[in-house]
This record gives structure tokens, sequence and C-alpha cells, in this order.
């Protein structure tokens, strides 16, 4: 009975399954790091030093093969010296949960420890800067001229195949091209940031036009619409929750350009604390702030559907599986 | 609506345009990187003994190769580079002259053997995990020529640098070479791995210099004579056992670390006063001297391709400065 209620092809579920469902999507994965992390016997390929004894190399807290562990063992027995001790233990790129969580928070009550230095909420806050620029940016003639190409074929041939061709081409290598014409601070970060996503934007949405329902345009044709009216009054009110679903969509495309724009210039934002924790290997701090970032995006995105319902009441699509 | 569109983002390019330059206009500005020789800038930064010195000058804080891409975009005067790197930059069009030497690396560039290999002969017909054409490059060269062999008579296997630990800790290459703080974690990624052969072997094989754009020179002459006292007073404060302590714990606060685990990576750096940079800039054979020690940097360069053109070596060299010092 539940399975035939959860598995029909296109039925929203309801409510309370939605719920739990949702829920259990980020249970699972989380369920099978603790189980990776907490049961030695599952993996556990390495073990952590607690008494090096005799054996002068080890160091109190550094890990070794479990194998190599075992074989200097036998070999203080068989000396008659005291073997030395370890529990079994992951390779340190791979923290647990807990140490994250902890992590989590201690990275967010550190103060900076430079004069100059910055706490870590205001290094979060600048990357968020540097996104909502180089999105707004984007998004400001990505947009426009996306609904464009999609409205006018003539346009579109124009443009599409040369951001065809564009998109494919790596953001970050214009790097040290940014930072020639735009200096070394935010300009050439934000620079990027609209490189990764414009040409995205300006095809996908051009797609979004070019689907608007023909027998709206025959509708407002007979009723002797204009051609400019035919773009601002008919297309795009029609196209618009799609369009609004895809600026969602583009903002978390931005998102993942983040971290290799900001190495370029100074370096700066979140990825300033990812990097050099990761240079240092404080592995918990590193996932700490890539957890971060994806709560960031799906607070964002979240936030966004909501509103989106709010703003076009009328959208099924929308409803259905925001 | 296109139109204001369109105004609207020329403001916005203007705005952050003009902030970028509108900071960059006054001071000189410098970038500096994460090796213990530079951050030890900080110091200076955060005593500010560059304004007690009257000097308004900019420390900008970068990745290694981002700095080089900002000095070579004209965005920055002067850059903390290894004296070959230098010479890299400056084949590649962006003139610089080095004008002081900051430090060079005495022990924290290290090849490094699994356990079972005891010396560099060892390596012989073995593979090793290293980044081509930098720093450690050289090292290692310099290594198998004091023991006779070449690199022909090893395997290299082009690594980052980042990732020599785990390389090393896959049991598929017998060695790495790598500098602080990657070498020492190869180690602690694989217990009884240990160096067969380091920087305090070849001291000033590799020199750290403060390079500057040439064309600099003449309006802020003054400047940089000033920096390199500043230079002398930052040796002094960390080398001396009553404020190391403090220095220590500036500088290991600028990377986040443990002003422990410093301590280490300091050890392995041979700090250079301005006394003993005097002696380093006098023109010899040999890698006692800055022209010695960049003549055969630029041989190591050509011969691995990372430029063609042998570089002119005096042209990088502007002893003045330091030899203007009291």
């Amino acid at each position: 009975m539940a399975r035939s209620t959860l598995f029909r092809v296109l039925r929203p579920l309801s409510p309370r399954a939605k719920f739990t469902i949702g829920i259990l999507a980020f249970v699972l994965p989380v369920g099978v790091w603790s189980l990776v992390s907490y049961v030695p016997a599952v993996w556990h390929p390495q073990i952590m030093i607690t008494d090096a004894a005799s054996v002068s190399y080890l160091d109190v807290g550094s890990h070794m093969a479990r194998d190599a562990f075992d074989s200097e063992v036998a070999d203080a027995r068989q000396e008659g010296r005291a073997p030395p001790k370890g529990v079994r233990a992951n390779p340190i790129y791979l923290p647990s949960p807990g140490e994250v969580l902890k992590a989590f928070y201690t990275s967010f009550t550190t103060p900076p420890e430079t004069k100059d230095g910055q706490w870590l909420h205001q290094s979060l806050w600048h990357s968020i800067r540097i996104i909502f620029w180089g999105y707004v940016i984007s998004s400001l003639i990505g947009v426009p001229l996306g609904v464009l190409c999609g409205a006018y074929a003539a346009l579109g041939r124009v443009n599409e195949p040369f951001i065809e061709f564009f998109r494919y081409l790596p953001a970050p290598a214009f790097g040290a091209l940014m930072v020639a014409i735009l200096g070394i601070y935010d300009g050439p970060k934000i620079a990027i940031i609209v490189i990764g996503t414009f040409f995205q934007q300006v095809l996908i949405i051009a797609n979004t036009t070019r689907k608007v329902d023909p027998a709206l345009l025959e509708a407002a044709l007979t009723l002797g619409t204009r051609s400019r009216q035919l773009l601002t009054r008919v297309v795009v009110p029609a196209i618009l929750p799609d369009l609004y679903r895809d600026q969602r969509i583009l903002l978390g495309w931005a998102w993942t350009y983040l971290i290799v724009a900001e190495l370029i210039g100074t370096t700066s934002g979140i990825t300033w604390f990812i990097t050099q924790q990761a240079r240092y290997q404080h592995f918990p701090n590193v996932y700490a702030a890539i957890a971060m970032i994806g709560i960031i995006g799906l607070g964002t995105d979240m936030l966004l559907a909501v509103l989106g319902r709010r703003l076009f009441p009328w959208d099924r699509s929308l409803a259905k599986f925001a | 609506m296109a139109r204001r569109a369109a105004l609207g983002l020329i403001l916005v390019l203007m705005s952050v345009h003009a902030a970028g330059s509108a900071r960059a206009a006054a001071p000189l500005r410098l970038g500096y990187s994460d090796w213990p020789g530079w951050v030890a800038w900080q110091i200076a930064i955060d005593k500010g003994w560059l304004r007690e010195a009257g000097l308004d000058v900019k420390f900008d804080w970068f990745d290694y190769s981002a700095s080089m891409e900002a000095f070579a975009a004209g965005k920055i005067d002067g850059d903390c580079l290894t004296n070959g790197d230098a010479l890299v930059m400056g084949a590649g069009g962006a003139r610089n002259v080095m004008i002081m030497i900051t430090d060079y690396s005495n022990g924290n560039d290290m090849i490094v053997a699994r356990p079972g290999i005891k010396s560099l002969k060892d390596l012989k017909g073995r593979k090793i995990g290293i980044e081509v054409g930098l720093v450690d490059h050289l090292l290692l060269l310099d290594g198998l020529k004091k023991q006779g062999m070449t690199q022909d008579d090893v395997t290299l296997v082009n690594s980052k640098t980042n990732e020599t630990p785990q390389v090393l800790a896959s049991g598929q290459v017998d060695a790495i070479g790598a500098w602080q703080p990657n070498s020492g974690l190869a180690m602690k990624a694989l217990p009884g791995a240990h160096p067969v052969y380091t920087s305090a072997q070849a001291p000033g094989l590799i020199y750290d210099v403060l390079t500057v754009n040439p064309a600099t020179i003449a309006a802020h002459r003054a400047d940089y004579i000033k920096l390199i006292k500043v230079w002398d007073h930052v040796v002094s404060y960390i080398n001396d056992p009553k404020t190391q302590d403090d220095a220590v714990q500036i500088m290991s606060a600028r990377v986040g670390l443990t002003p422990e685990k410093y301590q280490l990576l300091l050890a392995g750096t041979h700090l250079i006063s301005v006394a003993e940079g005097k002696k380093i800039f006098v023109r010899a054979d040999g890698l006692g001297s800055l022209y010695g020690s960049t003549q055969n940097a630029d041989d190591f360069n050509v011969r691995n391709a990372v430029y063609k053109q042998p570089q002119k070596i005096d042209g990088y060299i502007e002893p003045s400065l330091t030899a203007a010092q009291p």
C-alpha cells in the first residue's frame, strides 16, 4: 500500500511524505559518513599512535598504515622491546562528523589572530558580496540578451554560435588578464564569476524564451498587438516563472566559480580560509567551510523558492516540485 | 531599458575599478605570500615599524603564483619571490630587479625518501614525485650531481607540491621533493620516511628576495633604502631570544599555525640580515653569491625549457640599495 502511493509516475507526494523524505535525503549520507567514521570495522585503514614506546621514529598522534604498524609491533616483541601502541583511525583527510561540527562552531568563535585579520563571518560576507555583484552584473546583460536572442531568430543567430563556443572556455584561465585590467582586489574576482555565469545564462534564457506557448502569440496577434508589445506584454510575462527558475539555477552556477575566482589577486573571503586550512591539513575546518557554502547556497535557494511561489502563484510546476 | 541597464553596469564597473585604483594610487605596493622569510614582514606590519620609518608601503597577501600574476600585470611594485622565479617572470616580459635578500632555505626544502632508502644513491632507477621545473627539482639535480648521478638515473613523476604527502604515502613513488610544510607532512603521513637531501646541504641554491619593478627605483630609492633598514630590524627581532617568542607568535598567527609548529618551519629558514646580505650581493661564482646562484638557476631554467633565452643576470640584480645601508 505504502509502496503504491510512493512510486507513482509524476504524482506529487503528500506533504508528510515530502517532509520525511526530504529529511532522509540528508540523514542517509550523514549516516554513511558516521558509519565510516565511528565504526572501526568499516574502514579505518590506519593506526594513530598513542604511545611510541621503543620505536624512535614514531610520534604520538601521527598516522601509519596498519600493516606497517603490525610489523613494527611484531619486530619489537621479537626483540623483547616495548611495542608501540595505537588505535585504528581514518586518514586525516576524512574527519568525523563530530569533529567537523565542532570545527563549524569554533571557526566562527575564534577571533582573527592578526591585526588586519578578519572574523570568519566577515570573510563569508566578503565572498557573498563577490557572488552577488558577479551575478547581478551578469544578469543585467545576460537576461535581456537571452530574451532578445530567444525572441528574434536573427539576433539569436548572430550571438549564439559564438557564445556557444565561448562557454566552453575555462573562466579561471582569464584570471591573469582580469588582474591586468581590473586590479588585484575584488574587480577580477567578480569578473570571473561574470564570465563563468554569463554565457550559460544567455543560452539557457534564450531557450526558455523559445518555449513560450505559440497559442499565446497567435491570440495576441489576433487581438492586434504590435510587434514591440508582443515582446514586453506577452512573451516576457509568459516566461517569467521559468525565467525565475533559470535564474535560481544560475545563482548556484555562480557559486561554483567562487573558489577559483577568489584565488585571483589578493587572497580573500572563504577561499582564504579553505586553502590555508587545507595547506596545513586542518581538514575538519575545511569540511566545515565547505558545509557553510552548501548551507548558504541551499538556504538562498529555498528562500527564493518560497518567494517564487508568492510571485507566481499560477505556476503549477513551482508549487509541485520546489 | 537596455540602455539604462548598460549605463548601470558601466557605473558599477567604474566604481569597482575606482575602488581598486584609489587604494593603489599613493603607496608602494608589495606582494608577499606563505613562506617564513616573507611572513616575517608581518612583524614590521603589525608593530607599525613601516609607518615609524616614514614609509607608505602596503603589503598585500597573495597565493604565490597569483602574486607573480599581479606583478606581471603591473598592479604591484614589488614581490617576494625566489631568485629563480624572478628570472622566470622577467623572461616572460615582467622586468624586475632584486634589491634585497630575505633568506635562503636552510633545510625546509627536502628530498624525502620512504623507509628502506638510505641515501640519494639508493634512488638510482627509482621513481621520485616532484613538481618539474620548480625549486625542489633544482635541489634534486644538485644532490644527484654530488653523487655523480644525473636526472637520467631516476624517473621523475610530475606531482603538485601540495599533494606530495599523499603521493609518497601512496607507495607508488620511492621519494618526493617538497618544501615545508609539505615535506614535514610527507614524513608524518608515512612514518619512517626521512630526508635524504635537504637545502641545508646546499645553502644559497635558492635565495628568497624582494624584487621590484625597475621603473620604481628612481622615484622610490629612499623608500626602498628605509624598507631594507626595517628588514634588518625584523631579522634581529626574530633572532633575539628575548623577542623571538613574540615574533613567532605574530608569524604563526598570519598563517594559522600554532607557534610551536611554526618554530620548526623557521628553523629551516636562514634569515639574512643586511650585513650578511651585503656579502651575498658581491659578484662571485658559486652559491655563496646571488650572482652565482642566479646563474645556476638560469642554466636550470633553460635546460628544463622553462624559458628559451638565457637571461642577462646582471640586469636582475641591484646591489646598491643594500650597499647603501649603514
